[in-house]
Protein backbone atom coordinates (compact mmCIF):
# COMPACT_ATOMS: atom_id res chain seq x y z
CA UNK A 1 0.00 0.00 0.00
CA UNK A 2 2.77 2.13 0.81
CA UNK A 3 4.53 1.58 -2.06
CA UNK A 4 1.53 1.73 -4.94
CA UNK A 5 -0.56 5.04 -2.78
CA UNK A 6 2.04 7.04 -1.64
CA UNK A 7 0.18 9.17 0.65
CA UNK A 8 0.67 8.96 4.87
CA UNK A 9 -2.74 10.47 6.18
CA UNK A 10 -4.44 9.33 3.15
CA UNK A 11 -3.36 5.48 4.16
CA UNK A 12 -3.77 5.71 7.84
CA UNK A 13 -7.76 7.15 7.45
CA UNK A 14 -8.61 4.85 4.79
CA UNK A 15 -7.09 1.48 7.18
CA UNK A 16 -9.07 2.98 10.23
CA UNK A 17 -12.06 3.52 7.87
CA UNK A 18 -12.07 0.68 6.56
CA UNK A 19 -11.30 -1.25 10.64
CA UNK A 20 -14.59 0.34 11.29
CA UNK A 21 -17.11 0.23 8.47
CA UNK A 22 -15.75 -2.77 5.96
CA UNK A 23 -16.67 -0.86 2.87
CA UNK A 24 -14.47 -0.77 0.23
CA UNK A 25 -15.84 2.63 -1.55
CA UNK A 26 -16.09 4.35 1.67
CA UNK A 27 -12.91 3.77 2.74
CA UNK A 28 -11.17 4.82 -0.31
CA UNK A 29 -13.26 7.90 -0.42
CA UNK A 30 -12.29 9.36 2.75
CA UNK A 31 -8.47 8.03 2.23
CA UNK A 32 -8.24 9.78 -1.38
CA UNK A 33 -10.58 13.35 0.03
CA UNK A 34 -7.41 13.69 2.18
CA UNK A 35 -5.67 14.13 -0.41
CA UNK A 36 -6.81 16.89 -2.16
CA UNK A 37 -3.75 19.31 -1.40
CA UNK A 38 -1.79 17.08 -4.15
CA UNK A 39 -4.25 19.02 -6.94
CA UNK A 40 -2.19 22.51 -5.66
CA UNK A 41 0.99 20.81 -5.27
CA UNK A 42 1.61 18.83 -8.49
CA UNK A 43 0.16 21.93 -10.15
CA UNK A 44 2.45 23.79 -8.43
CA UNK A 45 5.52 21.38 -10.39
CA UNK A 46 4.14 22.56 -13.70
CA UNK A 47 7.35 24.56 -14.36
CA UNK A 48 9.72 21.82 -13.01
CA UNK A 49 8.09 18.93 -15.06
CA UNK A 50 8.06 21.03 -18.34
CA UNK A 51 10.01 18.96 -20.92
CA UNK A 52 9.46 15.53 -19.41
CA UNK A 53 7.94 12.58 -21.41
CA UNK A 54 4.19 11.55 -19.86
CA UNK A 55 5.58 8.48 -19.01
CA UNK A 56 8.28 10.66 -16.75
CA UNK A 57 5.60 13.00 -15.63
CA UNK A 58 3.52 10.46 -13.82
CA UNK A 59 6.33 8.67 -12.40
CA UNK A 60 7.22 11.89 -10.77
CA UNK A 61 4.29 12.98 -9.37
CA UNK A 62 3.66 9.30 -7.97
CA UNK A 63 6.63 10.07 -5.77
CA UNK A 64 6.37 13.26 -4.53
CA UNK A 65 5.31 13.68 -1.50
CA UNK A 66 5.16 16.78 0.77
CA UNK A 67 8.60 16.90 2.14
CA UNK A 68 10.23 16.07 -1.00
CA UNK A 69 7.80 18.78 -3.22
CA UNK A 70 8.69 21.16 -0.44
CA UNK A 71 12.71 21.05 -0.57
CA UNK A 72 12.17 21.06 -4.44
CA UNK A 73 10.30 24.38 -4.41
CA UNK A 74 12.30 25.45 -1.08
CA UNK A 75 15.90 24.95 -3.45
CA UNK A 76 14.74 26.28 -6.45
CA UNK A 77 13.66 29.44 -4.65
CA UNK A 78 17.34 29.42 -4.17
CA UNK A 79 18.75 28.16 -7.71
CA UNK A 80 16.91 27.33 -11.08
CA UNK A 81 19.02 24.65 -11.57
CA UNK A 82 16.94 22.54 -8.84
CA UNK A 83 14.19 20.50 -11.45
CA UNK A 84 12.97 17.37 -12.13
CA UNK A 85 16.34 15.80 -11.53
CA UNK A 86 15.96 16.77 -7.39
CA UNK A 87 12.66 16.01 -7.43
CA UNK A 88 12.62 12.46 -9.07
CA UNK A 89 16.23 11.74 -7.02
CA UNK A 90 14.73 12.52 -4.01
CA UNK A 91 11.27 11.19 -4.21
CA UNK A 92 12.42 8.41 -5.31
CA UNK A 93 14.59 7.99 -1.81
CA UNK A 94 11.48 9.58 0.13
CA UNK A 95 9.12 6.77 -1.58
CA UNK A 96 11.90 3.94 -0.44
CA UNK A 97 12.20 5.16 3.34
CA UNK A 98 8.56 5.13 3.25
CA UNK A 99 7.80 1.85 2.26
CA UNK A 100 10.34 0.33 4.52
CA UNK A 101 10.09 2.28 7.57
CA UNK A 102 5.87 1.37 7.25
CA UNK A 103 6.29 -2.12 6.72
CA UNK A 104 9.06 -2.03 9.64
CA UNK A 105 6.47 -0.38 11.82
CA UNK A 106 4.13 -3.08 10.93
CA UNK A 107 6.31 -5.93 12.44
CA UNK A 108 8.03 -4.19 15.28
CA UNK A 109 6.50 -1.09 15.73
CA UNK A 110 4.42 -2.57 18.68
CA UNK A 111 7.80 -2.97 20.64
CA UNK A 112 9.39 0.44 20.34
CA UNK A 113 9.42 3.17 23.09
CA UNK A 114 6.80 6.33 22.11
CA UNK A 115 9.48 8.46 19.46
CA UNK A 116 7.46 11.40 20.02
CA UNK A 117 9.11 11.99 23.51
CA UNK A 118 12.26 12.36 21.82
CA UNK A 119 10.65 15.00 19.24
CA UNK A 120 10.94 12.91 16.14
CA UNK A 121 7.54 14.23 15.28
CA UNK A 122 8.68 17.85 15.39
CA UNK A 123 11.13 17.29 12.75
CA UNK A 124 8.65 17.16 10.64
CA UNK A 125 7.33 20.46 11.12
CA UNK A 126 11.25 22.05 11.58
CA UNK A 127 11.92 20.91 8.10
CA UNK A 128 8.65 22.44 6.92
CA UNK A 129 10.07 26.11 8.33
CA UNK A 130 12.92 25.73 6.83
CA UNK A 131 11.34 25.12 3.57
CA UNK A 132 9.38 28.26 3.97
CA UNK A 133 11.84 30.47 5.20
CA UNK A 134 13.24 29.57 1.57
CA UNK A 135 9.98 29.99 -0.15
CA UNK A 136 9.52 33.76 1.38
CA UNK A 137 8.92 36.32 -0.74
CA UNK A 138 9.79 39.56 0.95
CA UNK A 139 6.85 41.54 1.83
CA UNK A 140 4.08 40.42 -0.59
CA UNK A 141 4.04 37.00 1.41
CA UNK A 142 3.20 38.52 4.75
CA UNK A 143 -0.71 39.61 4.11
CA UNK A 144 -1.36 36.07 2.65
CA UNK A 145 1.00 33.54 5.07
CA UNK A 146 -0.61 35.20 7.60
CA UNK A 147 -4.54 34.46 6.53
CA UNK A 148 -3.60 31.41 5.51
CA UNK A 149 -1.48 30.51 8.47
CA UNK A 150 -3.89 32.07 10.98
CA UNK A 151 -6.87 30.49 9.55
CA UNK A 152 -5.09 27.28 9.69
CA UNK A 153 -4.77 27.57 13.16
CA UNK A 154 -8.51 28.24 13.83
CA UNK A 155 -9.98 25.59 11.50
CA UNK A 156 -8.17 22.96 13.07
CA UNK A 157 -8.68 25.14 16.82
CA UNK A 158 -11.97 24.34 15.93
CA UNK A 159 -11.74 20.66 14.96
CA UNK A 160 -11.86 20.72 11.36
CA UNK A 161 -10.01 18.16 9.83
CA UNK A 162 -6.13 19.04 8.88
CA UNK A 163 -6.40 17.80 5.82
CA UNK A 164 -9.25 20.17 4.69
CA UNK A 165 -7.69 23.06 6.40
CA UNK A 166 -4.61 22.76 4.45
CA UNK A 167 -6.57 23.32 1.49
CA UNK A 168 -9.10 25.75 2.92
CA UNK A 169 -6.44 28.02 3.95
CA UNK A 170 -3.97 27.64 0.85
CA UNK A 171 -7.21 28.73 -1.32
CA UNK A 172 -7.85 32.01 1.41
CA UNK A 173 -4.04 32.62 1.19
CA UNK A 174 -4.63 32.72 -2.45
CA UNK A 175 -7.15 35.74 -2.85
CA UNK A 176 -5.22 37.60 -0.34
CA UNK A 177 -1.99 37.53 -3.01
CA UNK A 178 -4.92 38.19 -5.37
CA UNK A 179 -5.56 41.31 -3.35
CA UNK A 180 -2.02 42.30 -2.82
CA UNK A 181 -1.54 42.27 -6.68
CA UNK A 182 -4.84 44.65 -7.20
CA UNK A 183 -3.74 47.21 -4.89
CA UNK A 184 -0.06 47.31 -6.06
CA UNK A 185 -1.04 47.37 -9.82
CA UNK A 186 -3.67 50.06 -8.39
CA UNK A 187 -0.70 51.81 -6.76
CA UNK A 188 1.73 51.69 -9.41
CA UNK B 1 -4.62 -10.23 3.09
CA UNK B 2 -7.97 -11.06 1.55
CA UNK B 3 -9.56 -9.80 -1.55
CA UNK B 4 -11.27 -6.57 0.15
CA UNK B 5 -7.61 -5.71 1.59
CA UNK B 6 -6.23 -6.28 -1.82
CA UNK B 7 -9.24 -3.90 -3.57
CA UNK B 8 -9.20 -1.17 -1.02
CA UNK B 9 -5.16 -0.71 -2.13
CA UNK B 10 -5.99 -0.96 -5.53
CA UNK B 11 -8.64 1.45 -5.45
CA UNK B 12 -7.05 4.05 -2.90
CA UNK B 13 -3.92 3.54 -5.37
CA UNK B 14 -5.96 4.79 -8.45
CA UNK B 15 -7.56 7.56 -6.52
CA UNK B 16 -4.15 9.20 -5.48
CA UNK B 17 -2.73 8.82 -8.53
CA UNK B 18 -6.05 10.26 -10.36
CA UNK B 19 -5.79 13.29 -7.96
CA UNK B 20 -1.85 13.41 -8.96
CA UNK B 21 -3.03 13.78 -12.76
CA UNK B 22 -5.89 15.97 -12.29
CA UNK B 23 -3.11 18.35 -10.45
CA UNK B 24 -0.54 17.75 -13.36
CA UNK B 25 -3.30 19.05 -15.90
CA UNK B 26 -4.73 21.95 -13.86
CA UNK B 27 -1.37 22.79 -13.31
CA UNK B 28 -0.32 23.31 -17.63
CA UNK B 29 -3.72 25.08 -18.11
CA UNK B 30 -2.95 27.37 -15.17
CA UNK B 31 0.60 27.89 -16.59
CA UNK B 32 -0.18 29.16 -19.47
CA UNK B 33 -3.16 31.68 -18.58
CA UNK B 34 -3.15 34.92 -17.17
CA UNK B 35 -3.26 33.52 -13.44
CA UNK B 36 0.26 31.23 -14.06
CA UNK B 37 0.91 33.75 -10.56
CA UNK B 38 -0.90 31.44 -8.44
CA UNK B 39 1.57 28.35 -9.14
CA UNK B 40 4.36 30.70 -7.83
CA UNK B 41 2.61 31.53 -4.35
CA UNK B 42 0.69 28.34 -3.75
CA UNK B 43 4.06 26.20 -2.64
CA UNK B 44 4.37 28.66 0.34
CA UNK B 45 0.87 29.05 1.44
CA UNK B 46 0.56 24.98 1.04
CA UNK B 47 3.91 24.68 3.32
CA UNK B 48 2.06 27.59 5.68
CA UNK B 49 -0.75 25.85 5.64
CA UNK B 50 1.05 22.62 6.60
CA UNK B 51 3.19 24.07 9.48
CA UNK B 52 -0.19 25.99 10.78
CA UNK B 53 -1.72 22.66 11.26
CA UNK B 54 1.29 20.71 12.80
CA UNK B 55 1.29 23.29 15.64
CA UNK B 56 -2.36 24.01 16.33
CA UNK B 57 -3.56 22.88 19.64
CA UNK B 58 0.01 21.91 20.82
CA UNK B 59 1.58 22.70 23.45
CA UNK B 60 3.70 25.91 24.53
CA UNK B 61 7.26 24.05 24.43
CA UNK B 62 6.32 22.94 20.60
CA UNK B 63 6.03 26.66 19.90
CA UNK B 64 8.78 27.87 21.78
CA UNK B 65 10.70 25.13 19.65
CA UNK B 66 9.27 26.31 16.55
CA UNK B 67 9.89 29.67 17.08
CA UNK B 68 13.68 28.29 17.71
CA UNK B 69 13.38 26.29 14.24
CA UNK B 70 12.29 29.95 12.81
CA UNK B 71 15.05 31.77 14.03
CA UNK B 72 17.54 29.27 12.54
CA UNK B 73 15.99 29.00 9.28
CA UNK B 74 16.21 33.05 8.97
CA UNK B 75 19.43 32.83 9.86
CA UNK B 76 21.10 30.09 8.65
CA UNK B 77 18.34 29.47 5.51
CA UNK B 78 19.65 25.76 5.94
CA UNK B 79 16.96 22.88 6.23
CA UNK B 80 19.49 20.31 8.13
CA UNK B 81 20.65 23.09 10.41
CA UNK B 82 16.91 24.18 11.01
CA UNK B 83 16.13 20.55 11.59
CA UNK B 84 18.87 19.47 14.40
CA UNK B 85 18.53 22.54 15.99
CA UNK B 86 14.47 22.86 16.40
CA UNK B 87 14.68 19.33 17.69
CA UNK B 88 17.59 19.74 20.35
CA UNK B 89 15.29 22.80 21.52
CA UNK B 90 12.43 20.59 21.76
CA UNK B 91 14.34 17.57 23.24
CA UNK B 92 15.95 20.58 25.83
CA UNK B 93 12.48 22.09 26.76
CA UNK B 94 11.01 19.24 27.08
CA UNK B 95 13.67 18.27 29.71
CA UNK B 96 13.29 21.37 31.33
CA UNK B 97 9.54 21.42 31.22
CA UNK B 98 8.77 18.19 31.72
Amino acid sequence: MSATVHAGSSQIVAVEQFANASTVLGAAFAGAALNLRYIGIVASLSDVLAGLSLRAKLVAIHITGDENWALTMSERAKSKDIGASFLIGSGLVMICVWTVSTASGALVGTVLPDLERFGLGFAFTAAFIAMARGLWRGRPSILPWTVAFGLAITMVYLGLPKAYTIVASALCGLLASHLVRQIRSASQ
Amino acid sequence: MTSSHWLIIFTLAVAALSIRVIGLFAGSKVRASKHAWVLEELPGLIVVSLIATSLSGQSAQMWMAAAVALGVAITTNHVIATMCLGVGAFGGLSLIMG
